[in-house]
């Protein structure tokens, strides 16, 4: 018995020291770093000079951070009602026994296999593009003007619906293997008191689901707040005001921009520690708000 | 129990040993693909006893000032080992199929022979600014390294090779573009790099456009530059091309002529654009605007608009001159392109200002081999490599003995003729709080979102 516990020591040690040094030693690292004035990531401790709250005041006070945390809020509140409405019912219609259900199943999967640049170039170059695009060539065909899409005022929507578009399968396949989950009994048990589709999807899908539809939602804030390649791609020289997110406006403070000298990985750090408290207060929130179902099946 | 402990022994080996594999750079310690290049670098190795009073000149030879030189030894018969039992390792800004880094595996096969030194090179891609402090800070081994010269300049100084001995020794100043040069002492305090890729911006046009439109000179000033988009429009090509990428760029040149970098600077630090001739900046964009003189759906998303060019639907775009190889890729054309400086605008503080700017060559400041290296990187920058450089990668050499590609002719003269380079919009963009405003208000001007000058200062004068 002894051997067995040194063994699951030796085994487990890799694990518990690689954890230790590649995320809870950053994950402090970066905590205090938010609380000094730091010029550069690898700057040695030494190098820190202790600024209390003034990256934090920094950031708040200024108007492009404030812009990034509408951006990204705009995204996760926009975006997440639409992805998750629409992988939801992607994943209901799809386990009601439709024909070709592998297929359609796998089409609409299908971007997230493909990578984000090269999904992000589709949308930019042919789906949104102002003189052969795909949009403006329905729009024309309607006898409508062309549209600039990716206009100052359009940008920000075209990016978030090229994103939409980019992750309703991934939600959708989490949602089909929870809804597959739950007994056909129940369902046949419904149909035969005569419930019809909408009834047996309130009364006995959603409410089974609260739990696969909590992770959804802390996974849809995960995704959104780390949001980057999609604004990269979206402004591809600099940093532009209608597609910034917190986290491309840290990479520009801790980095510097296109033709910036200056560097602030204090105030990067600070963007990161905020970043991590809005995903755990989401996670509180949509715990308490979305209880854990008492239903067994 | 034996052979299950064995077996979890044998399986954690090989986890540990994929993993060693899994983290080892392929890329590292594979030298300059001596190997694959050793054609040309046969060709060279005879050369290396000339270095003596020409070197760099114009040959591909090791260049003067060398430590063969300095102890006074034959260079002749240093020829193959003067550098022998020398390792040098350089981190590249370039991938490794790219025309640059083919001609500086080339340079490098060709130094290996004649010093019998070894390079590697690691390829480390454009975000290489990424890692380089880190990479400084943490004393990483590797002697040069590539980056934009103000980086180089304003973050890595203290880790950074001062070069100006060596630079004196082979007489640098003579061939290279002092601007440049210029700028890199003001900002570093020293010669902290040598110029690889030298850059300059103004505007880029397709002079069979302007031939087709009847437009028979390059204008020089604001007015001359409408009339020549009145003609090229009823020519029936779009005057200017303009994606909203540059929106902040060709908008900068603008106010840079209007008003001087240094006002600038001053009113994106504190406002009070109204009450300067940023007005009037604004308001001759608007007239622009508003004749048309934009190519249908400008500003666009880059690289729609300036590709226009290519496609011969557009006649000018306000770029950096690596704008003219984009689109000759991209289109799959060979523009005629010309270049001159933005127009001269009335009342204008400077009017002769340009941007320029380049990617550079430094040494670390830690370099056990800096004269090695330095030789390395003057035999790169000078001469047949630099010129084969110019040529593949459609670039400016940095040498200005030599002569740049068709596509960027007359690019050389203007980078000799500039006295102080204008930035990369550094005045607006000093500020990381205000910095994508400005970006989206210049956009918004080119969008004719704004009735009038003083509409659009009022704007900019909001953000305060």
């Amino acid at each position: 018995m002894r051997k067995n516990k040194s063994m699951i020591f030796w085994f487990c040690l890799p694990a518990v020291l690689s954890l230790l040094i590649m995320f809870v030693y950053p994950v402090c690292r970066t905590v205090l770093m938010s609380f000094f004035q730091v010029e550069s990531v690898t700057s040695g401790v030494g190098e820190w000079r202790f600024n209390g709250l003034a990256n934090y005041i920094k950031i708040f006070g200024s108007q492009t951070f404030r812009i990034s945390m509408k951006n990204m809020l705009l995204i996760w509140l926009v975006g997440g009602v639409i992805t998750l409405a629409l992988a939801m019912l992607m994943a209901v219609v799809i386990t009601s026994g439709i024909r070709g259900k592998k297929f359609f199943r796998a089409a609409i999967y299908m971007p997230n296999i493909i990578s984000a640049v090269a999904l992000a170039t589709m949308w930019i170059q042919y789906i949104f593009n102002y003189d052969y695009g795909l949009l403006n060539s329905v729009v024309r065909l309607l006898g409508g003007d062309k549209v600039k899409w990716l206009g100052s005022d359009m940008k920000f929507w075209a990016m978030t619906a090229a994103f939409i578009f980019g992750s309703v399968g991934y939600y959708m396949l989490i949602y089909i293997s929870g809804i597959e989950g739950i007994p056909q009994d129940l369902y046949e048990a419904a149909t035969i008191d005569g419930a019809g589709q909408i009834k047996k999807f309130t009364r006995i899908t959603m409410p089974l689901l609260t739990g696969v539809i909590r992770t959804s939602i802390t996974f849809w804030s995960i995704n959104t707040t780390s949001f980057f390649l999609w604004t990269k791609m979206f402004s591809p020289i600099d940093t532009e005001e209608y597609t910034i997110v917190p986290v491309v406006y840290l990479y520009d403070i801790v980095f510097g921009g296109k033709g910036v000298a200056t560097r602030d990985a204090g105030a990067g750090a600070a963007v990161g520690v905020v970043l991590t408290l809005i995903i755990i207060a989401v996670y509180l929130i949509v715990n308490r708000l979305i209880k854990k179902s008492d239903l067994e099946y | 129990m034996k052979v299950k402990k064995l077996f979890s022994l044998l399986l954690v080996s090989a986890l540990s040993l994929s993993l060693m594999t899994g983290c080892g750079n392929k890329d590292s310690g594979a030298s300059s693909d001596a190997g694959q290049t050793g054609d040309d670098a046969g060709q060279t190795s005879d050369d290396a006893g000339q270095t003596g009073d020409d070197a760099g000149q114009d040959d591909n030879s090791v260049p003067a000032g060398t430590e063969a030189e300095q102890t006074g030894d034959n260079a002749g018969q240093a020829a193959g080992n003067q550098y022998e039992g020398v390792e040098l390792t350089m981190w590249s800004m370039w991938t490794s199929e790219e025309a640059q880094a083919l001609v500086i595996k080339e340079a490098a096969a060709a130094f290996e022979e004649q010093t019998g030194a070894k390079i590697n090179i690691e390829w480390k891609g454009r975000e290489i600014n990424n890692i380089l402090t880190a990479a400084l800070e943490a004393g990483e081994k590797f002697d040069i390294f590539e980056d934009d010269y103000r980086r180089i300049a304003q973050n890595y100084n203290k880790f950074t090779y001062d070069l100006t001995d060596m630079a004196k020794a082979i007489d640098y100043d003579s061939y290279s573009y002092p601007c440049l040069n210029n700028q890199v002492i003001e900002w570093a305090g020293n010669l902290n790099s040598i110029v690889e890729q030298p850059q300059v911006g103004g505007v880029f046009y397709d002079k069979d456009a302007f031939t087709a439109a009847g437009v028979t000179e390059e204008p020089g000033t604001w007015a001359e530059f409408m009339d020549a988009c009145q003609k090229i429009k009823d020519s029936g090509v779009g005057p200017l091309a303009l994606d909203s990428a540059y929106s902040d760029f060709t908008f900068y040149q603008h106010l840079v002529h209007q008003l001087g970098e240094e006002k600038l600077t001053e009113l994106a630090a504190n406002g009070g654009w109204s009450d300067s001739n940023a007005v009037k900046a604004a308001q001759a964009v608007i007239d622009l605007v508003n004749a048309g003189y934009l190519v249908d759906g400008a500003p666009d998303e880059f690289p729609s608009s300036q590709n226009k060019v290519g496609f011969g639907q557009a006649a000018m775009v306000v770029c950096a001159n690596y704008v003219t190889a984009e689109v000759n890729k991209a289109t799959g054309t060979e523009v005629n392109w010309g270049l001159f400086n933005y127009p001269a605008v009335d009342e204008g503080t400077d009017n002769a200002a340009a941007y320029a700017g380049a990617n550079s060559l430094a040494i670390t400041s830690y370099s056990e081999n800096a004269q090695a290296a330095f030789d390395f990187i003057t035999l790169l920058t000078t001469g047949e490599f630099d010129q084969k450089m110019a040529d593949t990668a459609a670039q400016i050499p940095a040498d200005s003995r030599n002569t740049a590609p068709a596509s960027l002719s007359g690019t050389v003269e203007t980078l000799l003729a500039a006295d102080k380079p204008a930035s990369w919009c550094s005045a607006i963009n000093a500020d990381e709080n205000l910095k994508t405003s400005f970006k989206s208000i210049f956009n918004e001007l080119y969008e004719g979102k704004y009735a009038s000058g003083e509409d659009f200062c009022k704007a900019l004068d909001n953000l305060y």
